[in-house]
């Protein structure tokens, strides 16, 4: 496919998904207050009626569609986050075994600036527009949660800070994965070294940046609320879900005749698989600690969040949260012979997929639809919309490049990783001699 | 070939490089040795492989401690605060799997460490106070530069002559000896 019609491609994507929202707002329906989410959210907060507010969300109202287009950014985030977490941990670690996968992480991140950077700005519009984040309407001399986190929360800071963000990490991203492309030209070692130091920085930059993103776009949907869990909460789901993908991703491009197949082996899809184990269990812990120090204070200003989240179906959702994204992968993959076989990792990234998705529904949807759980049409579109737009951007980005860092000096220990082709050990260890 | 010495423990072969010793330790296991393993001053991948060695079965001990951990904390926690001694604290239910949850949680991980630790003592048949091969000079090299087999006399498959043409024809061993018992 030639690249100006791949280009077309990805346009008429966003075309497609500017003329749906166009149709809603031509059928829009009744609007509902833009008060009636933060009513909602301060009757939960103060303990009575938090059941009952807000039940007339039409699903073809801009809210529906601002929350549903939330849950789905959010989630594609998650993927360009976790990468962009990965590639620093390479670097930071100095690690080899991932060497040889360095470029596809690199690629996804780097989608942060522009793309991510630009499909955020939807977001800005709907807060402006009054449809996601009460606080936007909301003056601060009469909610005292609201007063006292102003210097953040607030209609310019939220509009110029979060596509910075955004953008500020985009560009770490980029300028890893522009190095290690220059690397491929002149082999030279001290791409490397900058990379690392690059990344000493950027991961505090990660860190931070991470936190203030997610608490912009997720957490100050309900501004009363506090946790200094909440961006590794975030943290965690995104690189779980992260690792998965990349699991079913490289093992698609190892196969013979693809561009991996010479540098990625069965051993590197175990380290990533171990991986993902890890974070199962990273994700639960930090959930749970959230959770816990929030049920064990019994503070009204945290709690509320739970209690909302424990009305109707939202209960359910929750529980299907303990049990289907720590309890089913976690016991699955204790089995080490588990991690490699195919016939379960597919289902599981599946899995995975739609656990994370749900944990983002579970973050984002209950201020809207405080009775239950309700998805709409909007939901899966949206999300399979995004998801399809950061696919066709990173396939496209992909094959500007080497599919692999060619000359990076870690990749020959990437591809002897735990790999027994004895004339391998044989010249390594010749060489080393 | 004088007579045996009273009694033999097995038969070392010293290798230069962790290729070598690799392939060698291929053709111990094609050639169906059982009692017999590899000593290096560092791990080397893919080892396990090259002598054919099975899954360890270490993890099914870190997994029963830990299940006993959990139920153990879980139970103790009920038993002390909700059945033999209720006492409210903060308000809170007088059993809930929640604020039982740290302590169960730290108890699944002190019990995993001991079932894996004491596990593979179990499975090496550890402690072992001695060994013929700490009294052998060449073999002190293990910790240094050096890589060695062993197949112990006790092999069915092993035999003086054999196993040390074995090891010095087909293993291209550098040097070859007898430990003694």
């Amino acid at each position: 496919m030639n690249p100006a019609l791949r280009i077309s491609k990805n346009w008429m994507a966003f075309l497609a998904i500017a003329a749906l929202f166009l149709t809603a707002r031509l059928f829009g329906a009744e609007h509902t207050d833009s008060h009636t989410v933060a009513n909602a959210v301060d009757h939960a907060a103060h303990g009575h009626d938090h059941g009952s507010a807000s039940e007339s969300v039409s699903q073809f109202s801009l809210k529906q569609i601002a929350h549903s287009y939330l849950t789905a950014y959010m989630f594609t985030l998650s993927l360009c986050v976790g990468c962009l977490f990965l590639s620093l941990a390479h670097h930071l670690f100095d690690a080899g075994w991932s060497a040889s996968i360095r470029r596809v992480t690199d690629t996804i991140s780097s989608l942060l600036f522009p793309w991510m950077t630009l499909l955020v700005l939807p977001i800005i519009g709907f807060a402006w527009h009054g449809d996601l984040y009460g606080w936007f309407f909301t003056d601060p001399a009469s909610d005292h949660s609201l007063d006292v986190k102003k210097v953040l929360f607030n209609r310019e800071t939220f509009s110029v800070l979060l596509p910075g963000v955004i953008a500020l990490l985009g560009l770490v991203a980029g300028t890893l994965r522009k190095w290690s492309v220059a690397q491929d030209k002149d082999g030279a070692a001290h791409w490397t070294s900058k990379s690392r130091k690059l990344a000493a920085g950027g991961i505090f930059l990660f860190a931070f940046g991470t936190t203030l993103v997610c608490f912009f776009l997720m957490k100050s949907l309900q501004h009363q609320f506090f946790s200094t869990m909440y961006g590794v909460y975030y943290f965690a789901g995104s690189v779980w879900v992260t690792l998965i993908t990349l699991y079913i991703l490289t093992m698609y491009l190892s196969q013979p005749g693809k561009p991996l197949e010479k540098v990625y082996f069965k051993r590197q899809q175990q380290d990533l698989a171990v991986l993902f184990f890890a974070f199962t269990v990273f994700y639960a812990y930090i959930h749970f600690s959230q959770y816990f120090l929030i049920w064990n204070a019994a503070l009204p200003e945290e709690t509320f969040w739970y209690v909302l989240r424990e009305v109707g179906s939202w209960k359910w959702v929750g529980m299907t949260i303990i049990f289907g994204h720590f309890f089913v992968p976690f016991l699955l993959l204790l089995n080490q012979d588990i991690k490699r076989n195919m016939a379960v990792m597919v289902p599981v990234a599946v899995w995975t997929w739609l656990m994370h998705y749900l944990d983002m529904t579970y973050n984002v949807m209950p201020v809207l639809h405080p009775a239950g759980l309700k998805l709409t049409f909007w939901d899966p579109l949206l999300w399979v919309a995004l998801v399809s737009v950061l696919g066709a951007l990173f396939w496209r980005k992909y094959q500007t490049a080497a599919p692999y860092p060619l000359r990076d000096p870690r990749l020959k220990e990437a591809v002897t990783h735990h790999e027994v082709p004895t004339s391998a050990v044989r010249s390594a260890s010749a060489s080393t001699h | 070939m004088s007579a045996l010495p009273l009694k033999t423990h097995g038969m070392l072969a010293e290798f230069g490089t962790p290729a070598d010793i690799f392939e060698a330790a291929m053709r111990c296991r094609d050639a169906g040795f059982s009692k017999w393993d590899v000593h290096t001053p560092f791990p080397i991948h893919g080892m396990d492989e090259a002598m054919g060695l099975r899954k360890s079965p270490v993890g099914w001990f870190t997994f029963c401690g830990g299940f006993t951990g959990f139920f153990t904390g879980m139970t103790m926690i009920w038993y002390m605060n909700g059945f033999d001694y209720p006492l409210v604290v903060g308000g809170k239910p007088l059993f809930t799997p929640l604020y039982a949850f740290p302590v169960s949680y730290e108890l699944t991980i002190l019990l995993s460490a001991f079932g894996t630790l004491f596990g593979m003592f179990f499975l090496n048949r550890l402690p072992k106070f001695y060994n013929p091969l700490f009294k052998n000079l060449r073999f002190r090299k293990a910790t240094d530069d050096r890589y060695f087999i062993v197949i112990e006399s006790a092999d069915p498959k092993f035999s003086v002559e054999a196993t040390r043409a074995f090891l010095t024809d087909s293993c291209h061993a550098t040097a070859v000896e007898l430990v003694e018992d």
